[in-house]
This record gives C-alpha cells, sequence and structure tokens, in this order.
C-alpha cells in the first residue's frame, strides 16, 4: 500500500468513525463506489477499531508488570504446592491459604494438640539474614506473649529445612479492609470492632509493642464478627535501615527497592512519614485512619501518588466523617479528630482512653435505643455480615500477609445450656478473693443474654440432695457433680494463685458430660487491685470463645470494676451477702448488703440487693429508698443489673407500672434468658393493670426460665386465682413442691385457695406448717385474721392481727407490722366501729409510714367519719407519689370517694371514681403487700349509687366484685358485697333477690360477733324484708 | 542501586530522576550504551508495579493502579526538573527507551522459557495481560510495519502505549492538535489489532 493509498484508506475510515453507525455502511458504499478492495480495507478495519476495545489502552509498563506478577505466581505456587500434604516439625500442612509479601502461609495440623495452625514461611532472603531473624524471633516472641483476644496468637517460632516459620492461630473470616470494601459499616460494628482494635492496641502498648502498620489490611474481621490484630511485633521486618515503614518485601523485591505503595502510605501517622523515631502514638494515628475508613468507607488522606498523600498527611485536614456518612454519632466524628491530630502530643495519648471513649459511646448509643430496639434486628445484622467471604480464586494472590481463612468451628456452648459456677480455688493465701471472684464472675456472665448460670437455689438444692451443707464450699469436684446431677452442660472453675507479688488469675470451662476442656484461659495480673479487671477481660473472653456473638458480649460487657465495685472487700461483702440470703434468707443478708455499701457507698447493686430484700420484707419504703439509691447509680452497674434497678425503680419507688411495663419488655428483649422480667410483669405491673391473663402467662414463662424458683410458681398459683381458675393455682403448688421448693409465697397460695376452697382442714394445716418460721408465720397469721374476720369473729380476728403484727414487729419490719394493723383498722371501718377505726388507724400510722398504711389509714379514717385527717394523708399521697399508677387510678379515687359521701354527694364521688375505671379490676400496691384494697373503687362506687338511691346501678357495682372471689380473696368488702346488693335490690323492690343476698351475707355471719354494728343492721334491715 | 533509586517522596528534582535525565541526555546524543544503565531503573519500576499485582491489587484498571503507572513514569522522567523546551523532547525519548527495555525484557523471558509459548488472544492480552511477553515482541514488529505506512500513527503508538503519555502530551510531542493525535490513534489501533490477528475476519 503506497502512502497516498494508505491516507485514502485513513481519511475513509476517519469519516466513516464520524457518522452513526448505522449510516455508515451507506457511508462506505457511496464514498468506495466502484473501488472495492479500498471499500473492503477500510471495512476490515472499521471492525477491528470496534473489536479492539482496551487494545493498548493500558500502558505496556502496566501489562509487562502484570505478566511477571502473574509467572511469580505460577512459580511460586509450583513451589510451595509440594509441601502440601508434608510434615512440617509436629504439623501436617492441608493446603495453603495464600501468599503474599511476607511469604506464603498454609494451612496445617497441629498433630500433637489436634488443631488447626495457619504456618507462614518466611522468605528465604530473610531467613538467611542471621540479624534480620534475630529481630523477628525477639519481636515474635514479645509478639506471642501478648496473649489477647483481638490479637492473633503466636504459638510458635519454628525452622524446617533452613526455613523459619512462625505458627499461629488459624482464623475465619476476612480482613477489615475486604469487609469495609468501599462502604462504611454500621455504626454498632464499628464500635464494637473498633472497641476491640483499641484493646488490642492497648494490651500491646503496654507490653511495650508498637505495630507501625497497622491499617485495615492487617486487622482481621472473624466470622463470629471479632477483631483481630494481625502481624504485631513483624511490621519492624519490613523496615529498613532508614526506619521508614515500607512494603513487605518478596523474593522479586530483594533485587530491587522495596519502594512504597499508596495503599500502605496512607496509614501513616506524620512522624512515619518524616522518618522519625516511633512510639505507641504513631499506632494511635494509624488506628484514626482505620477508624475512618470504616466509618466512611474512603481514606482520610489520598492522592494519586505517595507525595499527594504524604502532603495531605502532614498539612491537610481530612473531610469531617460526618460529611460522608450522615449516620455516624458526631462524638465517633470527634474521637477520629483526636486520633487523627498531627502532633502526637495533642492525641489521645493512649489506646486505654479511646476504648474508654468508644465504650462510653457505644453505651449512650445504646441506652438510646434501649427502649425501642429489639436486640434481633442486631443479631440478624451481624450474622449477615459474620458470613466469611472465602476467596477461593485459584492462583489469584488477592491475600495480603493476614489473609488467612479459616475453618469455621462451631461454637461450643448453645443458649439451651447452662453453667455451674465453682469456687475460685484461692492459692494466695489472702482470704479477700473467698467467694469474691465467683461472685464477679457471676456478675460478668450473668451480662450475657447467652449464658445462663444454674441458680444458687438449685445449686444448694442439689447439694442438700447430695447430702451437703448449705455452706459446703463448691469445690470443682463438689460443682462437676452438681453439673451432673442438674443436667448442667459445664463446669466452670477458676483459680487464683500467687507468683511473687504478681497473681496469676485462671478459668477453665470443661464439658461435665464428655469431660471435653472448653476453654481455657490464663492472665497475669500485677497488682491486687487490677484482680477485677482481669477477670472482667476473662470472662468476656469466654463468653466469646464458647460461642456468644460478639455484640451481645459488646453490647453487654459492663467492667466488673463497673457493674459492681472497684473494692475487693466491699465485693467481698456483697459477695457473702448473697451466699447468705440463698442459705439464711434476705433477712441475714442485710448487714453484709450493708456493709457493702459502706465500703463503697457507690456500689449500685449493692444498693439494689437491699431494695430488693426490703421489699421482700414487706419493708416497701425502706426498699423503695435503697432502689433510688441504686437508680441514682445505676451507671455504675451491668446492663443486667441496670434493667432490674430501673423496672424495680418504676415498679416499686415511682410506682410507674406502664413505665416499669416497658422496661421489662425491653429488658426481656435483651436477656430472653432472664426470668426476672417476667416475674416483674407477673407480679406487680399485670395484676395492678388488671391483666391476669398476661400475668399468668408470664408467670409460666418465668417458671420455665427458672425452675427451681419459687417465685414464678407462686405468681402463677396467685395469678391463677385472680382469674378463678383455682384447680391450676393448686397445680402451680404442687409443681413447686414436686420440686422440693418451699417458699413463704407458696404457703401462703396454699392457705389463700384453701380459703376460697372453703377447706378450713388445708386452711388448718397451713397454718400448723407456719408456726415457728420466721417470716412464714406472721403472714399466714395475718392472713388467718383476714380469714376470721371474713367470716365476722371480729374478736379472734383481732387478737390474730394483733400476734401477726407483734411476729413482725419482733423481726424489725415496722412497715409489715403497720400494714397489719391498718388492715384491721379498716375491718373496724367497714363494719362500723368508727371508735375502734380510729385509734387502729393512727396505731398503724405511728408504727411507720408508707403509701399503704397512708392509704389504708386515710381510707379507714375517711369512711370513720374523719374527714380532714383523711384529707390531709390523701393530699399528702398525691404530692410524694405522681407517677404511682395504684395511687393515681385507685387509692385517690376512692378514698375521696368515700370523703364525698361524707359531704352527702354521691354525684361527686361517682364522678371522682371515673378516674378508678381503667384499672379497677386490678389489684393495687395495697392488695400485694398488705391484702386489701383490691376492687375498692368499684366497692366506693356501689355505695355512692345507694346513697344516690340508684338501686340498679348500685347492685351491678356490687355484683362486679361477687364475680370474681379470686380477686378479692379474704378481704372484707368482699363478703360486705353481699349486704351491700341486699340493699341494692331491696331499694329497687326486689325483695326476693335481696333476701338471698342478705342471706348469703347472714350465712357466711351466722356465728359472727353479734356485737358488730354492721351485723346488727343486716339482720333488722333483713327482718324488715320479711 | 537499591539506594540510589530509592524515591525521595516529596521533593521536586530527585537523585534518580535527575540521573535518569542525564541518561536519557546521553541516549539522545547517541550514546547507547546507557540503556544498560536506564534498563535496571525501568525493571525497578517494572517489579514494583509487579508486586502490586501480587499484592492483590489485581484490577489493572484501579484508579491506584493508574496512580501507580504515573508515579513510574514520574520517577523515569523527572517533569518538573526539566526546561520546558526539553520536556517534550524527553517524553519522546523516554518513550523509546521504554519500549526498547520492555521488549527486550519480553525477549528474554520468552527465551527463559525456551519459546514455543503458546499464542494467546489479543482480547485476552488487552483485558488482563494474557502472555504478554510474546505479544510485546509481535506488536514491536507490527509498529515497524506501521511506522513504514505512517511514522506519526507509530509514533503516537509509542508514546502513548510505551511512554505512557496523554493525548495532550502526545499532541505537544509531535507538535499536532489532540484531535489529531485522537485520530491517529484510532486508527493505529485498528490497524495493528488487526495485523495482530485480532479481527476474525479472513483478510
Amino acid at each position: 500500500m503506497d502512502a497516498d493509498r494508505w491516507k485514502q484508506v485513513d481519511g475513509l475510515l476517519q469519516s466513516a468513525l464520524e457518522r452513526a453507525p448505522e449510516e455508515r455502511d451507506a457511508f462506505l458504499r457511496n464514498a468506495c463506489a466502484a473501488d472495492r478492495a479500498l471499500e473492503s480495507e477500510v471495512r476490515s478495519l472499521l471492525r477491528a477499531q470496534q473489536q479492539a476495545g482496551s487494545f493498548l489502552e493500558n500502558p505496556a509498563i502496566e501489562g509487562a508488570a502484570l505478566a511477571i506478577a502473574q509467572q511469580h505466581t505460577k512459580e511460586t505456587q509450583a513451589d510451595s504446592d509440594f509441601l502440601i500434604g508434608r510434615a512440617v516439625s509436629h504439623y501436617r500442612i492441608v493446603g495453603k491459604l495464600g501468599s503474599g509479601g511476607m511469604g506464603v502461609v498454609y494451612k496445617a495440623v497441629d498433630t500433637e494438640l489436634g488443631r488447626f495452625v495457619a504456618l507462614k514461611f518466611l522468605p528465604e532472603d530473610l531467613s538467611r539474614d542471621p540479624q534480620a531473624l534475630e529481630r523477628f524471633r525477639r519481636e515474635a516472641r514479645a509478639a506471642s506473649a501478648l496473649n489477647h483476644a483481638n490479637i492473633c496468637t503466636i504459638y510458635e517460632i519454628g525452622k524446617h529445612d533452613g526455613q523459619s516459620f512462625i505458627a499461629m492461630e488459624f482464623l475465619d473470616g476476612v480482613t477489615l479492609k475486604r469487609r469495609i470494601a468501599g462502604r462504611p459499616l454500621e455504626t454498632e460494628l464499628i464500635l464494637s470492632l473498633s472497641i476491640e482494635i483499641a484493646d488490642a492496641l492497648d494490651a500491646a502498648h503496654a507490653a511495650g509493642i508498637v505495630h507501625r502498620d497497622i491499617k485495615t489490611a492487617n486487622i482481621f474481621v472473624t466470622k463470629r464478627g471479632h477483631a483481630k490484630v494481625l502481624d504485631f511485633g513483624l511490621a519492624k521486618l519490613s523496615l529498613n535501615d532508614e526506619g521508614m515503614d515500607l512494603n513487605a518485601s518478596t523474593k522479586e523485591e530483594s533485587l530491587t527497592n522495596p519502594g512504597t505503595a499508596v495503599g500502605t502510605v496512607a496509614y501513616m501517622s506524620p512522624e512515619q512519614v518524616r522518618g522519625k523515631e516511633l512510639d505507641s502514638r504513631s499506632d494511635l494515628f494509624s488506628f484514626g485512619v482505620v477508624l475512618y475508613e470504616t466509618a466512611t468507607g474512603t481514606l482520610p488522606f489520598r492522592g494519586e501518588t505517595t507525595g499527594v498523600v504524604f502532603d495531605s498527611i502532614l498539612n491537610r485536614s481530612p473531610v469531617p466523617p460526618v460529611r460522608v456518612n450522615a449516620e455516624l454519632p458526631p462524638e465517633l466524628e470527634r474521637i477520629i479528630g483526636k486520633c487523627l491530630e498531627k502532633d502526637p502530643n495533642l492525641r489521645y495519648q493512649h489506646s486505654s482512653e479511646i476504648r474508654a471513649d468508644l465504650r462510653r459511646l457505644r453505651r449512650d448509643t445504646d441506652s438510646a435505643q434501649l427502649a425501642a430496639t429489639a436486640g434481633t434486628e442486631t443479631s440478624s445484622r451481624i450474622k449477615n455480615h459474620g458470613i466469611g467471604i472465602v476467596v477461593a480464586a485459584v492462583g489469584v494472590l488477592v491475600l495480603t500477609i493476614g489473609g488467612y481463612f479459616y475453618l469455621h468451628r462451631p461454637p461450643r456452648l448453645t443458649d439451651k445450656d447452662t453453667i455451674v459456677l465453682a469456687d475460685f480455688v484461692n492459692t494466695t493465701g489472702d482470704p479477700v478473693f473467698d467467694g469474691t471472684l465467683r461472685q464477679g464472675l457471676a456478675v460478668q456472665l450473668e451480662q450475657s443474654p447467652f449464658l445462663s448460670l444454674i441458680s444458687e437455689e438449685r445449686i444448694l438444692h442439689t447439694l442438700s440432695l447430695m447430702g451437703q451443707s448449705s455452706d459446703a464450699r463448691l469445690s470443682p469436684e463438689l460443682a462437676h457433680e452438681v453439673c451432673e446431677r442438674t443436667a448442667s452442660t459445664a463446669v466452670l472453675d477458676g483459680s487464683i494463685a500467687g507468683l511473687g507479688s504478681q497473681y496469676v488469675l485462671g478459668l477453665r470451662a470443661k464439658n461435665c458430660r464428655t469431660g471435653d476442656i472448653l476453654d481455657e484461659e490464663q492472665v497475669e495480673v500485677a497488682r491486687k487491685e487490677d484482680v477485677l479487671n482481669a477477670l472482667t477481660e476473662i470472662a468476656s473472653t469466654f463468653r466469646t470463645r464458647v460461642g456468644e456473638s460478639l455484640v451481645t458480649v459488646e453490647k453487654h460487657d459492663t467492667p466488673l470494676a463497673e457493674a459492681t465495685t472497684p473494692s475487693l472487700e466491699a465485693l467481698k461483702a456483697y459477695s457473702m451477702g448473697w451466699k447468705v440470703v440463698a442459705s439464711r434468707g434476705g433477712d441475714a443478708a442485710v448487714p453484709f448488703f450493708k456493709q457493702a455499701a459502706a465500703i463503697d457507698p457507690q456500689f449500685a447493686a449493692a444498693y439494689a440487693s437491699l431494695g430488693l430484700m426490703y421489699g421482700s420484707m414487706g419493708e416497701t419504703e425502706t426498699g423503695t429508698e435503697n432502689i433510688r439509691r441504686a437508680y441514682e447509680l445505676r451507671d455504675r452497674a451491668s446492663d443486667n443489673e441496670k434493667f432490674f434497678i430501673t423496672a424495680y425503680y418504676d415498679g416499686r419507688a415511682t410506682g410507674n407500672q406502664k413505665k416499669a411495663q416497658q422496661t421489662c419488655e425491653a429488658w426481656k428483649q435483651a436477656y430472653p434468658r432472664e426470668s426476672m422480667p417476667h416475674s416483674f410483669l407477673a407480679g406487680f405491673i399485670y395484676p395492678v393493670l388488671g391483666e391476669y391473663e398476661k400475668a399468668a402467662e408470664e408467670a409460666q414463662k418465668a417458671t420455665e426460665l427458672a425452675p427451681d424458683f419459687g417465685v414464678g410458681y407462686a405468681l402463677l398459683g396467685f395469678n391463677s386465682l385472680s382469674l378463678d381458675r383455682l384447680g391450676e393455682a393448686e397445680d402451680a403448688a404442687r409443681r413447686a413442691s414436686e420440686r422440693k421448693i418451699e417458699t413463704r409465697d407458696l404457703a401462703l397460695l396454699r392457705y389463700d385457695a384453701a380459703f376460697l376452697k372453703s377447706d378450713t382442714g388445708g386452711m388448718q394445716r397451713e397454718a400448723a406448717a407456719a408456726r415457728g418460721k420466721s417470716g412464714v408465720e406472721e403472714l399466714i397469721s395475718d392472713h388467718q385474721a383476714f380469714a376470721l374476720a371474713y367470716t365476722g369473729h371480729l374478736q379472734e380476728a383481732r387478737k390474730m392481727s394483733r400476734r401477726a403484727s407483734d411476729l413482725a414487729q419482733q423481726a424489725a419490719h415496722r412497715e409489715e407490722a403497720a400494714v397489719f394493723e391498718t388492715r384491721a383498722a379498716l375491718w373496724e371501718a367497714f363494719y362500723g366501729n368508727a371508735p375502734a377505726a380510729k385509734p387502729e388507724a393512727m396505731a398503724a400510722l405511728t408504727l411507720a409510714k408508707n403509701r399503704e398504711v397512708e392509704y389504708g389509714a386515710a381510707l379507714a379514717l375517711a369512711i370513720a367519719g374523719d374527714s380532714s385527717r383523711a384529707q390531709t394523708l390523701t393530699n399528702d399521697l398525691e404530692k410524694s407519689f405522681p407517677e404511682d399508677t395504684s395511687v393515681k387510678f385507685n387509692y385517690l379515687p376512692t378514698v375521696r370517694a368515700f370523703l364525698a359521701l361524707n359531704h352527702d354527694d354521691p354525684a361527686m364521688a361517682i364522678e371522682l371514681l371515673q378516674a378508678a375505671v381503667p384499672y379497677e379490676l386490678g389489684q393495687p400496691r395495697s392488695a400485694q403487700t398488705g391484702f386489701f384494697g383490691a376492687l375498692y373503687p368499684i366497692y366506693a362506687r356501689g355505695q355512692a349509687y345507694l346513697a344516690a338511691r340508684k338501686g340498679a346501678e348500685a347492685a351491678r357495682e356490687f355484683q362486679k366484685i361477687l364475680d370474681h372471689p379470686g380477686i378479692m380473696v379474704g378481704d372484707p368488702v368482699g363478703v360486705l358485697a353481699h349486704l351491700q346488693l341486699g340493699r341494692a335490690y331491696a331499694m329497687q323492690g326486689d325483695n326476693t333477690k335481696a333476701k338471698t343476698a342478705y342471706q348469703d351475707f347472714l350465712i357466711l355471719w351466722k356465728d359472727g360477733d353479734p356485737e358488730i354494728p354492721i351485723l346488727k343492721q343486716a339482720k333488722g334491715e333483713y327482718a324488715k324484708l320479711q | 542501586m537499591r539506594k540510589a533509586t530509592r524515591p525521595e517522596h516529596n521533593e521536586a528534582g530527585t537523585s534518580s530522576s535527575r540521573e535518569v535525565s542525564e541518561l536519557l541526555q546521553a541516549w539522545t546524543n547517541g550514546d547507547r550504551g546507557v540503556l544498560d544503565r536506564l534498563t535496571p531503573i525501568v525493571y525497578d519500576e517494572l517489579h514494583r508495579l509487579a508486586r502490586h499485582y501480587m499484592k492483590g491489587e489485581r484490577s489493572g484498571h484501579s484508579l491506584q493502579t493508574t496512580a501507580l503507572v504515573n508515579e513510574a513514569y514520574m520517577r523515569l522522567v523527572d517533569y518538573k526538573g526539566m526546561q520546558w523546551q526539553n520536556r517534550a523532547h524527553f517524553f519522546a525519548v523516554s518513550a523509546q527507551v521504554m519500549r526498547r527495555i520492555l521488549v527486550d525484557h519480553a525477549r528474554r523471558r520468552n527465551l527463559k522459557r525456551g519459546g514455543g509459548v503458546p499464542h494467546v488472544s489479543l482480547e485476552d492480552t488487552a483485558i488482563v495481560g494474557g502472555d504478554r511477553a510474546a505479544d510485546l515482541i509481535a506488536l514491536d514488529d507490527a509498529m515497524n510495519e506501521l511506522a513504514k505506512l505512517d511514522t506519526r500513527k507509530a509514533e503516537v503508538v509509542e508514546m502513548r502505549f510505551f511512554g505512557g503519555l496523554s493525548v495532550e502530551e502526545t499532541a505537544e510531542v509531535l507538535k499536532v492538535s489532540p484531535v489529531t493525535v485522537m485520530r491517529d490513534w484510532r486508527t493505529a489501533k485498528a490497524w495493528l489489532y488487526r495485523e495482530l490477528g485480532g479481527t476474525t475476519d479472513g483478510r
């Protein structure tokens, strides 16, 4: 082809290309007219042009480099594949995990320990350099001593055929870089991973090791969502003489200059860029870059050339992360900013500070979501992300040095398993550790929504079956037997030993059926004050090792010193307290909890425990004071305890049951294996709201979650009674006794069930069984008193009530005694004994004041005609307990209705009682702690209708009361409803129905004291009906 | 060598690129012996890039790779340190040198493996690199053929493909408009593609 011809071809080709594709054909046909050869040539080039695509578009050097890379890959693969199947020391190589700058990594089986390891062979040139090798060994030794859950563990440094290798932990997952893949992670995951990374850095820095090459490609995210920092101590290997951190070297590289890749320089600290001496703060800057990348998906300092990146690191501020990812909490931006301070002195100085800030942030984000979020959402989210991406592309060198891909290890425990905690074996000779560490560990593990510890009740119960005393020390052997007998899965035994001035804390989990060691942790502690922190650490590691997901571990992992107390002595007293609760009851435990609170006045759990103890003794106001204090200190409690404190505070201190209900719902979500929220809902929340069906369901759930805990059965029984399901109540009591569980609530349940069945034999049996039993006898006596009063045996009832009150006062239960007396005052008032009612009410108030006593006394005084005193008490109640559901919806309207009736204003009374309508079938607090007050608003409304001469309306109200005997049990209003119903019918002129109602009352009171005014009135009225 | 070529970041006119400039100057002056001294410098960059691929940044089209390649060229030819009038000249010379070195490199690799390299389609080569060694030799031959037909088009390919120059830089060297460079580039690509057996039609 000559030059002219070529010009023609070129010109036609260009002209054709300038035309639209569909026009080209016609153009060429026309332009070439007769010259078929010309047309063919141009068409051929046109086709070639269209097919050429990216041909030659990438510079030659790029393709040449790629060819070298592929060649190298093939060669190294051929070199390295031959090792597969061979034995190296006591490892058998089973496959290759990857290779990269620092050598080839294999997956191998440790034939001695039977576990998988990752074996990394160093490049030959490094292996041959004795100086480099020594440095490597020194660093690897230091790094292997780190032993941290978030640092890839180095097991061994060995040599095979002159090549050095490192045996290290085999991990399953992907590098953080790959996990990020250009997109920001969710805040929750950012926080959980970065807290772990910060923790790893903290441990390394404390050991004097600076990583020098912290980057997302050096951090591994395991399938379970944990961060693992790789290559601690190895980075120094790739430092050249000038101290510049350069990329890893390869065989290829050994001929040449190590150069710098843009990907790596982006994580360098300013001092690293300047080639200065590095300290741990350089890692913190790099960590800041990692945080930024995790939070935004992009790097803070970017550029097309190393120079631009360096300039950016040295002189520029990154784009604020929040602008890249609007969902980030501003606090995270602040933390990142502080990491990325150019001047090391302005940066965070220690990794622990970052960790603390991140934890605080997580806590705040968590608590913000607490009420609203369900744990399930987050756990399913993490599940999706946790799936490791196995890079299977054969021959593709996708792995950086740390990218190992590992077998998935199945969780070792499931959320169905239960654990027995043995006492720690304490060989330090320091008694402060006795009991303390076990309690501390229990607090730590109870934070876990995943794990479930066998209850102390169950352990005591099992010990008694084994013929052991209740205060026997739970040695590992004894714990093992308890584990087997309770069909639990694992025994956890711990130890603490002295090692010079240091301590060694150990923890071992053993499957008590198979004998398999599930996990073993050991940590050295320099100072006694650090033992609790070490325990926290060990417990968290244990939780993750046995299979709990990272999300819940991170979410509920308040350090022990924050969850309980930093004082070992206070923890010791607290531990003793709980030991005593289990063996000798709440009264005996109170002094221990008081002591714990005295040693550490900030000890939230100690106050919460006191609150619970007092509450269960009937000392509600004393309990409330303690629970208020616990509530103020609730940030110094574990998440589970925080829920407990908040729910108890809502339910018992402020008395806002709707709020308590919400708290318990959130609690249930966060801790699905915890029985307490169910007990709270069944015990004092749903009954107040009158939702007995739901209460019974929650109680049933509580018995399933804590089958050795009496509370669930008792609550199931009482709520079944309220639903008038006597058989189910008796079943619940039977289920408890089959498990040999005995509590005073269960005794009461059986007594009340017998009462509702008019089974006097059963009632007497319970009363006889209770005799001499402190805590039980006074309550049964009180119930005996109400049973007597119910049938008009007022003299005997008064005596029995006095006895109950005396017993309570002997036990220093003043509030309980006051409630008993309040109830006695109410009988007198209801039965028309105003002169007896007033002093009784005043005596109760003198004994102790709580909202039940004030309410009962106010009501007794109102009915007895002392309006002014009743008024004062009522106003006081309103002012003191503005949120209390019982006060607002029950106490106030009831007392004020009676006061209105005193002023002959039934319309006003009816109006006031409107407020009570929402929960009028509920059992207010007074019905739970004092066994009076249920359906009083209905009774008051009935009275008001009678006063208003509205017989039909009055009858409807009294009938409502009579329709719910199980709610009323022995309340005098339950029996008076018969009489009032008679009066209502009589008012309507329905003498037949009236007579039946009067008879019902008079039959119940056939042996009643004839002097009781209301009985006299009833008899008189009945006579008139004849 | 290792020391001499170590890049000093963030400083214009580094010793290594000054060294390259001097060598290129000598090349221009007819000293063919300097090729032996330039070759290892180019190899350094080549292997540096190769390591980059081995580390997993496989895609040849990522921004980072482009940046790396640019850096490689920048280190070889120090733009900033050069006088303006020399700039175009150096572009041209460095493209020539790159072509020589890379094609020689391919020949050596070919030799090392004892020839008998199976043919790999250009499509593969262009996209994934493929067996570029063999094709660089074929390309070099085809470019010589093209030069006989249309010298400027062969030069455009040399500068853009071997020299890593942009359209504008190539236009500057050849003292033509960028549009002309684009046109030349299109035709040359099509011609070479067909010449190397890329098209399926039975011409």
